[in-house]
């Protein structure tokens, strides 16, 4: 339905029919999951786990407001730690959704259908993660409502040439973007489910949120018009999200971070980490609700070239980095692109080149691509490689600058994985309560599809 | 100032009894355990009953009526008086707000401060407030009162008076009050057979009844032999303030003298030398022996035929330099090496000294005909049975003592041990008796300065607790009758029928100085040598006998007595950076040799004690030697002192108390981690602390200006403030740090912040080695923030909580900042300090009565750094146009350019060509620290400027990595 082209490219694209899908298979296999509620214990255990991660955040974020961001390992001179680290490897994450949801829906890449609600809804819940930590992170978090500029009695506004208040206007647009794309893209679906709901409090909570469609022609005409509209609002946002993330340490002087490679490189990370990030999840969780038939190995290898694509142009950002420090000459920018392979964290960078690097390349084979298994390892190294990458750029920078006098080290503390795990409890807690009240593959679409096939054929 | 103190007498502190024993007031409680607590909350129930327990003062204490030029708060008010530093006066001026006192400054008109402090002078304020201080009178560990005291001893007065005083001890640190001997002496007088012993845990100034007096401006030439004349020596302000004046450039001008050192040990002296040797002292007796043929006209090759390279390479430029007639020079011996060197010296400086050296009557009662020894001769006296009443007066023999001496087991054989002291200390828990001391500046005393110099002590406050002075407890003991020490003071300085007396008084309290009287023995030394005496040769060195250990008072803490100071023990000690422990410094070859690295655990043995120490690798200590500062290892100092590093006085002893070469020493496998504020100590090879010979430094060019930059200029109207320190003569005292705490409200963080990276002192003393490894040189440079004029922090900063100000300032609104630490991390200077957590001392603790109400106190979450002293500007600013002018050059001066010894530090207005700091930055050595990054700092760098001589080595930095 979103595509009008004629000539489909039909290997890109899961063939339904030829699986013996129809309109109302399609429904049934994919409502059943919020509303029959299958693979209960599953359901169970994985969310009981994911919440005791989220009561642990809940415990770090109360000690931390008791005691103040000292309970974390920061200091002078590495003032910023974990928080920095998790938050732009969070926002990272919550670059797939939007990618695949609006920039391969411009391009009429329509194999993204059957992963696009999932990855949106992992996206959102990514920036919520995300979200939290620059406001953790404030030494005064009660004042946070300072950054954003409201007219206030004595005439203070943010100090607009900070990234710090860019990141704050990129971050905010982003998630509300991000909500509506998602919750507009929801509304026939919850229209459906309000429809198929057993139960009366279901069908009136449905019926709320699916804000009284009922797949009226007029009502299908404005809604394409906006998810097209929408779509074309996030795209941009996508490259500007991480530009100024990657901004807010380009435009310190800090070596390490002073480098005009950073907008474009955090873009790439981004979308490298989010498609990894994606296959980490679909893998494990098309097998358990059985959907296979929709996200299906040919999905899987679409996603693994775009992962290897992304990771050399992370590839090219790491080599660009000790290239300029290597031209330019600078001795505080050589003296950190030597500290990064040979100094204290040299452990860390060259896990770092292994996992983001040299695991990737496993892919090239087909066979490999299409086996779950290494796809999987391989989309798990490059989720560890990309955080990895953030704590280096955060930490191997600021430990060692310009004064030798004036060196430390960063130990994290207690507090700072359980804050870091926290949020990975949260945003797994909310993937399983998604998983039991929305339908992770969108039903409005998929049929689409399949009418398409039968159209055509 | 105001006029009205004329007339004041000393406020009493509010009534605050109920919460002054809050624990960890001066530091934060990391971890306060509930029995800590306990004990605490149960203390200040069982002392809430004492409040009120001062005494009326009715005595007029008189405020310095011509004060130093800044008067921030209208109604500050400044006295003088004076610190007790090692039993001699160190004048100072207190400043007084709301009658607290808050600060203390040097004293321009006292001959031993000129102006200046150190780092411990600065930090004696805080222990003014120290909640350990002893609150009462104890009567075996049961609170008492002076009143039960004075009932009980009127018992034994009777019975002592009757027998002459016999069994009488009294047991004293040397001192040079006047009002205290003639006490003294007025005891002993009354109580022939009473005996009066004196002990100093530190080495004494004092030789054959007389002291050297130096003036280190003079000489072109300066061999140190193990002294450290610039930081512990009584006379410390003096010397460095004089020597500083060869170590500069002015006008591009120099008049460098030629530094040599032979030292055990790095000290903050030695390494003021152009050439240092690290080396043991029987190996200094050999190099001097070379230098004394030298000099003596033998062959210099011959000479120094035993020697190694370095070491002739000394002996060749010093014996070349002295040649030349015209040259005076002077040698100075530290006072912990034997004899033989102090008689080498003498016998150098009556050849080359002139006029620098002199000897003068020893001032300080070490050597007083009428006392009866030291605590080994209280021991024996003691053990013989024949002390039954002994009272200890500020020492703390307990804690001091070497390990042959066992004074707790000698103070159980008297039978009426009585303890005066400031803390419930290891002595006061071994008496019958403790009774508090006043702090000196809660009660009336005197003393004289190194040069002879008297000082009246005026209180500034009633005493907090029910403390008396040293000199009202003796004449209590001797009459059984308390009289003021007001009293006793003015008597002492009453000659006769004196009827110009109260204007005398008056001046001499108003100045700090009294200078109409002289020293009072008047005994002449016999010169030990002529100028055509030759030089006294030293014993060959012997055969290696081992480790050679060596016993040096800390830097911080000195002989352990303020070990309770918070401030001093978070202060980073000079050339390790480490703070609150001591270690064991070990000599690089040695450390190799028994496979050590810092903080690896030695054991220490000799016949009679053990010690176990962690080590600290420092670059030019002597081979095969280990320096152990004293001063650490308290158990009974207080709650910030005990079980800080350990105590290195039970080693002590042997003939050399200073020196032992019969330790053995031997790796025990384990471990310790040492907390340091600094931990690293190259340059890199990077441009940071410059050092130029004197021909480079005439070839130098003035720095060019800045580069472009894209932000606009801001326009430099008014006052354009900034700075210029002197890396040449910026010794590394660390005096600027604490003047800094103690001005600008700066929180104790504790020992696990520290190693967390989370001190908060605002200007910081970064120190590198550098030079030839086998005669390494550290460069101390002073970093308080560089208010840059493109600063980096600003642009970042996304509330707008760092700006500039109109003066070049660049300010930290406390009120605005939110804490995104982003500032710092684009600070290329590091300078700013974040409160991680809540640093404030726990609500109603009394070092609050210490800030300074003109600067803010931080709460959690904030940025702060160095802000020039905004609140000094300010006043300064306020005084101006109050009187319709600009603000004059040297009016207005920041807290560490107020302390500095050397005046490395000048702080003004840019605007203002003919200002000092305008003046400084013409110097051609005058460079920006990190210019290249073009931040344009307001504070600015002069190269250290040596002798060529001191240029030839190798630079060899990668060896101290």
């Amino acid at each position: 339905m979103i595509s009008h082209e004629p000539h489909s490219r039909q290997t890109d694209v899961p063939n339904p029919s030829r699986t013996g899908m129809t309109f109302s298979s399609i429904t049934a296999d994919i409502s059943h999951l919020p509303l029959e509620r299958p693979r209960s214990r599953f359901w169970w255990t994985g969310f009981l786990v994911a919440f005791a991660g989220v009561m642990a955040l809940v415990a770090s974020i109360g000690w931390l407001f008791l005691r103040g961001v000292g309970v974390w390992g920061i200091n002078m001179p590495v003032a910023w730690g974990f928080a920095i680290v998790n938050f732009v490897w969070w926002i990272g994450i919550g670059h797939a959704g939007t990618f695949i949801s609006a920039i391969l829906l411009l391009l009429h890449q329509r194999w993204r259908t059957s992963i696009s609600r999932f990855t949106e809804a992992m996206t959102l819940f990514a920036v919520a993660c995300a979200g939290i930590y620059p406001l953790l992170h404030l030494g005064r978090p009660q004042f946070f409502y300072w950054l954003v500029p409201y007219p206030d009695t004595m005439g203070l506004w943010p100090q607009f040439r900070s990234p710090l208040v860019w990141d704050v206007f990129a971050v905010s647009t982003y998630a509300t973007v991000s909500l509506l794309f998602w919750y507009i893209g929801l509304l026939p679906d919850l229209a459906t489910l309000r429809d198929k709901a057993g139960t009366r409090l279901k069908q009136r909570l449905y019926g709320l949120f699916s804000l009284g469609w009922r797949g009226d022609g007029r009502h299908w005409a404005h809604y394409e018009r906006l998810y097209l509209t929408l779509a074309g609002l996030a795209a941009p946002l996508v490259v500007s999200v991480h530009s100024i993330v990657g901004l807010d340490f380009a435009v310190a002087i800090l070596p390490g971070w002073h480098s005009t490679i950073f907008p474009p490189y955090f873009v790439a990370g981004a979308i490298f980490s989010g498609f990894a990030m994606v296959l980490t999840l679909v893998i494990p969780l098309r097998r358990v609700y059985r959907l296979e038939n929709y996200i299906t190995v040919r999905h899987l290898e679409l996603m693994a070239k775009v992962l290897m694509a992304m990771g050399w142009i992370v590839a090219y950002g790491y080599f660009a980095e000790f290239f300029d420090a290597w031209r330019t000459g600078d001795l505080y920018e050589r003296f950190v692109a030597a500290n990064r392979a040979t100094g204290p964290y040299a452990p860390w960078f060259w896990a770092l080149m292994a996992c983001n690097i040299l695991a990737p390349q496993l892919l090239w084979p087909r066979a490999l691509r299409q086996n779950t298994c290494v796809l999987f390892g391989v989309a798990l190294a490059v989720n560890v490689g990309m955080w990895v990458e953030r704590f280096i750029i955060v930490v191997t920078s600021l430990h060692r600058d310009f004064l030798p006098s004036s060196w430390g080290m960063y130990h994290p503390t207690f507090w700072d994985w359980t804050t870091f795990l926290g949020t990975i409890g949260l945003f797994v807690a909310l993937l399983f309560l998604f998983l039991r009240f929305l339908p992770a593959v969108s039903m409005a679409e998929m049929r689409s599809l399949v009418g398409e096939k039968e159209t055509h054929v | 100032m105001s006029a009205h103190c004329h007339s004041s007498t000393p406020p009493a502190f509010p009534p605050r009894k109920g919460n002054e024993f809050l624990p960890g007031a001066s530091h934060w409680p990391a971890d306060l355990s509930r029995r800590e607590f306990l004990q605490l909350m149960g203390a200040s129930l069982a002392l809430a009953g004492l409040a009120g327990c001062g005494r009326p003062s009715s005595e007029k204490i008189v405020p310095y009526v011509r004060p130093p030029e800044m008067t921030p708060s209208p109604d500050a008010a400044w006295y003088a008086t004076a610190m007790p530093w090692q039993g001699y006066a160190r004048g100072v001026l207190a400043k007084s707000i709301h009658g607290r006192p808050i600060k203390l400054e040097g004293n321009p008109d006292h001959p031993e401060s000129l102006g200046a402090t150190d780092a411990i002078t600065q930090a004696a304020i805080l222990s003014l407030y120290d909640p350990d201080r002893s609150p009462a009178p104890l009567r075996d560990a049961q609170v008492s009162s002076w009143e039960i005291f004075e009932r009980e001893w009127l018992v034994r007065h009777s019975d002592l008076a009757a027998r002459k005083g016999a069994g009488f001890a009294l047991l004293t640190e040397p001192t040079t009050s006047p009002t205290l001997l003639r006490e003294i002496h007025a005891l002993l007088d009354a109580w022939p057979e009473a005996r009066w012993f004196q002990h100093t845990a530190l080495p004494r100034y004092d030789r054959d009844g007389t002291q050297d007096d130096f003036d280190f401006s003079a000489p072109d030439i300066i061999l140190s032999l193990g002294a450290d004349s610039f930081y512990q020596h009584p006379a410390a302000l003096r010397h460095i303030r004089a020597f500083a004046s060869r170590r500069r450039s002015e006008n591009n001008a120099l008049r460098l003298n030629h530094v040599f050192a032979l030292e055990p040990t790095l000290s903050l002296t030695g390494n003021q030398a152009d050439l240092r040797l690290g080396l043991t002292p029987a190996r200094i007796g050999v190099v001097l022996n070379a230098l004394s043929r030298a000099l003596e006209g033998d062959d210099l090759d011959s000479a120094t035929a035993a020697l190694s390279e370095i070491e002739r390479r000394l002996v060749r430029e010093c014996s070349a330099l002295l040649r030349e007639n015209s040259r005076s020079a002077l040698c100075v011996v530290g006072p912990e090496l034997p004899g033989e060197f102090h008689a080498w010296a003498d016998a150098f400086n009556a050849r080359f000294a002139r006029d620098a050296a002199k000897k003068k009557p020893a001032l300080r009662s070490d050597g007083d005909q009428r006392a009866s020894g030291g605590l080994g001769a209280l021991i024996e006296e003691i053990e013989a049975g024949r002390v039954s009443n002994l009272c200890i007066l500020g020492a703390n023999p307990a804690y001091t003592a070497p390990a042959g001496l066992d004074v707790a087991g000698a103070l159980r054989r008297v039978a009426f041990p009585v303890h005066l002291g400031e803390y419930v200390d290891e002595t006061a828990r071994e008496c019958a008796w403790h009774l508090p001391e006043a702090h000196f500046l809660e009660t009336w005393s005197d003393l004289r300065a190194y040069s002879g110099t008297a000082t009246v002590l005026q209180p500034l406050v009633e005493p907090r607790h029910a403390g008396r002075s040293a000199a009202e407890f003796i004449h209590t003991l001797r009459t059984g009758e308390s009289r003021s020490a007001y009293d006793l003071v003015r008597e002492t300085w009453r000659a006769g029928n004196d009827s110009d007396f109260e204007t005398r008084w008056h001046g001499w309290l108003d100045r700090g100085v009294i200078d109409a009287v002289s020293a009072p023995r008047t005994r002449t030394p016999s010169p030990t040598a002529t100028a055509t005496a030759s030089f006294p040769r030293f014993p060959g060195e012997m055969a290696p006998r081992g480790v050679t250990v060596l016993f040096r008072a800390s830097a911080n803490l000195h002989d352990g007595r303020w070990a309770n100071n918070a401030w001093l023990q978070e202060l980073p000690q000079p050339f390790t950076a480490l703070v609150w422990e001591n270690a064991a410094l070990i000599d690089a070859g040695l450390a190799a040799r028994l496979s050590l690295k810092n903080g690896d655990v030695i054991s220490l043995e000799t016949s009679d004690a053990r010690l176990e120490a962690p080590v600290w690798i420092l670059p030019g200590q002597a081979p095969e030697t280990i320096t152990l500062p004293l001063g650490y290892g308290r158990t009974h100092g207080g709650g910030v002192a005990n079980a800080r590093g350990f105590s290195a006085y039970i080693l002590l002893g042997g003939s050399n108390p200073w020196q032992r070469d019969d330790v053995r020493v031997r790796r025990i496998g384990k471990s310790a981690t040492l907390v340091c504020t600094q931990g690293h100590f190259t340059m890199e090879g990077r441009d940071l602390a410059r050092s130029l010979t004197a021909s480079e430094f005439a070839k130098a060019k003035r720095e060019e200006d800045p580069a472009v930059t894209l932000f606009p200029a801001w326009a430099r109207e008014g006052y354009a403030w900034g700075m210029s320190i002197d890396l040449g003569t910026c010794f590394g005292c660390n005096a600027c740090v604490i003047a800094c705490q103690a001005e600008n409200n700066i929180p104790v963080v504790g020992r696990e912040q520290v190693a967390r990276g989370r001190e908060m002192h605002w200007i910081r003393i970064d120190r590198y080695f550098d030079g030839d490894p086998a005669a390494p040189r550290v460069l101390h440079q002073p970093i308080p923030c560089m208010h840059c004029e493109n600063a980096p922090c600003e642009v970042v900063c996304p509330v707008g909580a760092t700006v500039h100000t109109s003066e070049g300032v660049n300010d930290m609104v406390y009120n605005r900042c939110i804490g995104t630490r982003y500032c710092s991390n684009n600070c290329p200077y590091k300078v700013r300090r974040f409160n991680f957590l809540d640093y404030r001392a726990p609500e109603g603790s009394p070092v609050y009565l210490q800030s300074n109400p003109d600067v803010t106190v931080r709460e959690r979450g904030v940025m702060e750094k160095c802000t020039y002293c905004t609140q000094r500007i300010n006043a300064a600013r306020i005084t101006a146009e109050k009187e319709n002018r600009r603000i004059r050059d040297g009016e207005l001066r920041t807290a560490c350019q107020q302390v500095c010894p050397t005046e490395a530090i000048v702080f003004g207005d840019l605007n203002d060509p003919s200002s000092h700091v305008t003046q400084r930055k013409q110097e051609r050595s005058s460079y920006r620290l990190l210019g290249e990054l073009n931040t344009r700092p307001r504070t600015t760098y002069l190269a250290k400027i040596v002798p060529d001589s001191a240029g030839e080595s190798p630079r060899a930095q990668e060896s101290f990595a």
